[in-house]
């Protein structure tokens, strides 16, 4: 299998071997989860095959699938370095958290739903990353969002999951819109939306910095990726979306799609940095971020609701470190930041499978109430430090190496700005270290060290079952291993992956010890401070909480709520009026329309209204046949009781029909009787339920209106029809020749009628059917859901 | 409406009404008809029976999930929509075919005919799904 199948494959295998989960379920009952394990594990062989030849040879495989030529869209792949790693990221972390998702999910849960999601979410974000051209990454990428939003809102039944849900969906759809926009710019601007067109040519680069479009360009795809790895004012999200189980936290929120904003970042980085504003934007973004968030953890007494405050942070170091850029050397932290996503994505799901784990066993994820965990539970203690440790930047764990590529960079960033930047930024980001020592040695004590609380936690615990503690311990193995021998992803995942960012190949060499450097100074400042704030810890939470209470207005979730809330009150308001449940005010607006659409143009604009050569030669038997419509009509308007103004009503109907036959139209004939027949039977069904009478005394001048507005509508109706009918329109007379022509010719057929609806319009008749089957189903749920209340 | 001559005329019409529904449904390429006036007729007749002999006694020994009928019917025209792209054509693309088989003599058989046995499971499965549900309602 060559490389563009393999990847292809990879793509579509977890979205069709979703659809598979319910059947699988039928036969492994519980045991489903182990069938979506080997879905992963297959799409990560799948990416695994391409390896050889973007890893190995340095290649960037590529390749095209007809799509939507007409609009310029076609299914295309774009696989180098970059993309490779987050797909290896996406498929490996799959495979330990659905096996580790066999142990955490209940059995009693609905794991059919669980599994199909997780793997559509697997298969959106391996599509996402290996997205050629904008238009295919803009449709994964809101197939993560949507899948992410299920998956919160997994638990159905609890308020706040649906509340985290909705927050999360909002704000990190209506960020891919803005980034939609931003594609659209950069697509009118280069004059295509494939990326490999745009990344391999300096000239269109070149073109699309100068262009006057840029700043608004970069800006839209910015907030697009800042929603999405919750940056900036758009952070709030992530907390709420805490409501997930466990392992989709892990997944989703600190592991993969979280990571898709920073993959963007990365990704339009050749094309937008070296530039002041792609600094000011992304890594002024990334620095606020970064201290807010990590300073905003302390307060958090979920060991979760820490978790989420440190992934925004940290994430936060990624999208500072990627957004360090000068003129001559546009990538300056591209490589920390690679080995920092990577880093990551190991010991922050790591992290969160331990929380999975004790709040698994303990029944609680407060860690005011936990404690002491560590002789119950060694071997998740020992995983727990490990983690924890490379979190806080101990050596020799791998987030201590990519810690001290963040200083490094920042100083490097900071000389080559100058003046007192020089000295801010890399004590922005020593500050930044600081929280993160922090609420990572927090996260440890709090839960593993200091004396068992045996009021909160009475009963006793112990370890996890082995399918729980295998997938954080290997994840633990690989940040010992990236830490103490980091040739290993240098070479294999990191390099090329930076080579594929800024298009040149890329040599990187990281040593576990490299002298007293400046950077290791700063790591050791960051230690001090961090034990010191570490003390504080409490004091510092304490002051938070009481600083919130008195000054709600702080919070950019007060602002969300009171947008969403008045939203929905408007929408209330605004339906409550409009839509009254009267079928005569309904009724009237629409006549009203008519009348302003057809009847004031038509008035305004024809010459002789009445055509002059009216034709008057009716057979007699049509002659009766009108005379007595007519009269069935006027019964059916002023008739006193249901009963016979229903039975005029379909004399009426009978009657339109018996004209059709006199007219040579048998289809429409046998259609408005079988139609007319069915609404009587309906229609008589009906009246058995209510009272026979009309009960609704109309006052004279409420009857005045309505005569006049059913007088004006007849009449414009009248006369639009003498024009239409009686030549003076006759555009459409040659419409009906195509037809009388092909329908045997073309689809084989002598009944002109019934080959459009099937043939010419089959479309249309697709349509129709598809909204009878959404009618009969909306009826369903109107009558259920009416019962219910 | 439940004398005992709406019964009788509904027992003896209910067959004959639904073979005249489906030849009216085969028919319709070349003569008047087709699948959605077919499937109107056979879900008229069927609603009359549940006006006539009361959907509660009906629901007794013929008791459908008129709901798989237009799922049923849709997924059918969708099929035949879709299946042209199999082939390299475009969506929709018909074909007609000439068999010559014993007894019948000449038969067309038309593509289209397939999608139209598709709208006539549609309309007769929405028809009397909400016919059914709307009878149900107690309320």
């Amino acid at each position: 299998m060559d490389s563009f199948n393999a990847i292809t494959a990879a793509i579509f295998l977890p979205f069709i071997f979703a659809g598979l989960v319910p059947v699988m379920e039928k036969l492994l009952k519980q045991r489903v989860g182990w069938f979506a394990v080997a879905t992963a594990l297959t799409c990560f062989i799948l990416i695994g095959i391409a390896a050889p030849d973007v890893i190995g040879e340095g290649h960037i495989v590529q390749g095209t699938i007809s799509w939507m030529p007409s609009a310029g869209v076609d299914f295309t792949i774009y696989a180098d370095g970059l993309a490779m790693m987050i797909g290896f990221i996406a498929s490996g972390i799959g495979v330990l958290i659905m096996s580790y998702s066999n142990g955490y999910m209940s059995k009693t849960e609905d794991l059919k739903r669980y599994y199909q999601y997780l793997l559509l979410f697997m298969g959106s974000m391996i599509g996402m990353v290996f997205s050629g051209n904008t238009i295919q990454l803009f449709i994964f990428w809101e197939l993560t969002s949507i899948t992410s939003f299920m998956l919160i809102g997994y638990w159905r039944h609890k308020p706040e999951s649906i509340y985290g849900a909705t927050k999360s969906l909002l704000i990190t759809a209506s960020g891919g819109l803005a980034m939609l926009a931003g594609f659209l710019l950069l697509g009118n601007i280069t004059g295509s939306f494939d990326l490999a067109a745009i990344l391999n040519d300096p000239q269109v680069i070149n073109a699309i910095k100068e262009h006057e479009l840029f700043l608004i360009t970069l800006i839209l795809i910015f907030i697009g990726a800042a929603a999405k790895s919750a940056q900036g004012p758009f952070y709030i999200w992530l907390p709420n979306a805490m409501e997930a189980p466990t392992p989709v936290s892990a997944f989703l929120h600190s592991a993969t799609m979280v990571k898709a904003g920073i993959y963007l970042v990365a990704r339009i980085h050749p094309i937008f940095s070296g530039t002041e504003a792609w600094f000011i934007l992304v890594s002024g973004t990334g620095i606020i971020t970064m201290l807010v968030a990590g300073f905003l953890a302390f307060r958090q007494t979920d060991i979760k609701g820490i978790l989420a405050y440190s992934t925004i942070s940290q994430l936060a170091y990624m999208m500072t470190m990627y957004g360090y850029t000068t003129h001559h050397e546009p990538g300056i932290g591209v490589a920390a930041a690679t080995f920092h996503l990577l880093n990551h994505a190991t010991f922050k799901a790591c992290l969160f499978l331990v929380a999975g784990i004790v709040a698994h066993e303990a029944a609680t994820r407060d860690i005011r109430k936990l404690g002491g965990l560590r002789r119950e539970m060694p071997i998740t203690f020992i995983i727990a430090c490990i983690a924890g440790l490379a979190m806080a930047g101990i050596p020799p764990l791998n987030g201590f190496l990519s810690k001290e590529m963040f200083y490094e960079s920042s100083l490097e960033m900071g000389a080559s700005l100058g003046g007192i930047f020089t000295f801010l930024i890399p004590a922005f980001a020593v500050l930044g270290g600081v929280f993160t020592f922090a609420y990572s040695i927090k996260l440890i004590d709090g839960i593993f060290l200091g004396e068992r609380d045996k009021d909160a936690i009475p009963h006793h615990i112990h370890e996890p079952p082995m399918t729980m503690l295998i997938p954080p311990a290997f994840l633990a193995f690989l940040v010992i291993l990236f830490g103490v021998i980091p040739s290993i992803p240098i070479h294999h995942i990191i390099e090329p992956a930076v080579s594929g960012i800024l298009l040149e190949t890329a040599h990187l060499h990281i040593k576990l010890w490299h002298g007293f450097t400046a950077s290791l100074m700063m790591t050791i400042v960051t230690f001090i401070l961090g034990i010191l704030i570490y003390t504080k810890y409490d004091r510092i939470a304490a002051w938070q909480d009481n600083f919130n209470m008195k000054n709600p207005w702080i919070s950019i979730n007060y602002y969300y709520d009171r947008a969403v809330d008045s939203a929905k009150g408007n929408a209330f308001r605004f339906s409550s009026r409009s839509q009254t449940g009267s079928i005569k005010l309904y009724m009237s607006a629409m006549l009203l329309l008519m009348i302003a659409l057809i009847a004031i143009p038509a008035a305004i604009l024809a010459t002789n209204i009445v055509p002059s050569q009216l034709n008057f030669d009716i057979p007699p038997y049509e002659a009766i046949l009108l005379v007595l419509l007519i009269v069935a009509a006027l019964s059916a308007a002023i008739l006193p009781k249901y009963l016979p103004a229903i039975i005029a009503l379909s004399a009426l109907g009978y009657g339109v029909s018996l004209l059709f036959i006199y007219l040579k139209a048998p289809d429409l004939a046998l259609t408005q009787v079988l139609v007319e027949t069915l609404s009587t039977i309906i229609f008589l069904l009906a009246i058995t339920k209510i009272p026979q009478k009309y009960k609704e005394k109309i006052s004279f001048s409420v009857f005045t209106r309505d005569i006049l507005i059913a007088i004006t509508v007849a009449a414009s109706v009248f006369v639009l029809l003498l024009n239409t009918t009686q030549g003076i329109v006759d555009p459409f007379a040659s419409l009906s020749h195509y037809f009388i022509d092909n329908s045997l010719l073309l689809a084989g057929g002598h009944n002109i009628v019934n080959v459009i609806i099937v043939d010419f319009r089959g479309y249309d008749t697709l349509g129709e059917i598809a909204v009878m089957c959404l009618a009969a189903l909306g009826v369903y749920n109107l009558i259920h859901s009416r019962s219910e209340e | 409406m439940t004398t005992i001559i709406t019964k009788t005329i509904t027992k003896i019409c209910i067959p004959l009404v639904i073979l005249f529904s489906i030849s009216l449904l085969l028919a319709g390429h070349n003569n008047p008809g087709g699948g959605f006036i077919g499937g109107v007729m056979f879900a008229s007749v069927i609603a009359f029976a549940y006006v006539v002999f009361g959907l509660r006694y009906i629901k007794t020994f013929f008791n459908p999930d008129w709901a798989k009928w237009f799922g049923f019917g849709l997924t059918l025209a969708s099929l035949t929509a879709f299946s042209a792209m199999m082939f390299g054509h475009n969506f929709f693309r018909s074909a007609v075919e000439f068999v010559h088989l014993p007894l019948f003599g000449e038969i067309e058989l038309v593509s289209a005919g397939l999608f139209d046995i598709g709208v006539y499971f549609v309309v007769i499965g929405s028809l009397l799904f909400i016919f059914k549900n709307v009878g149900d309602d107690n309320e």
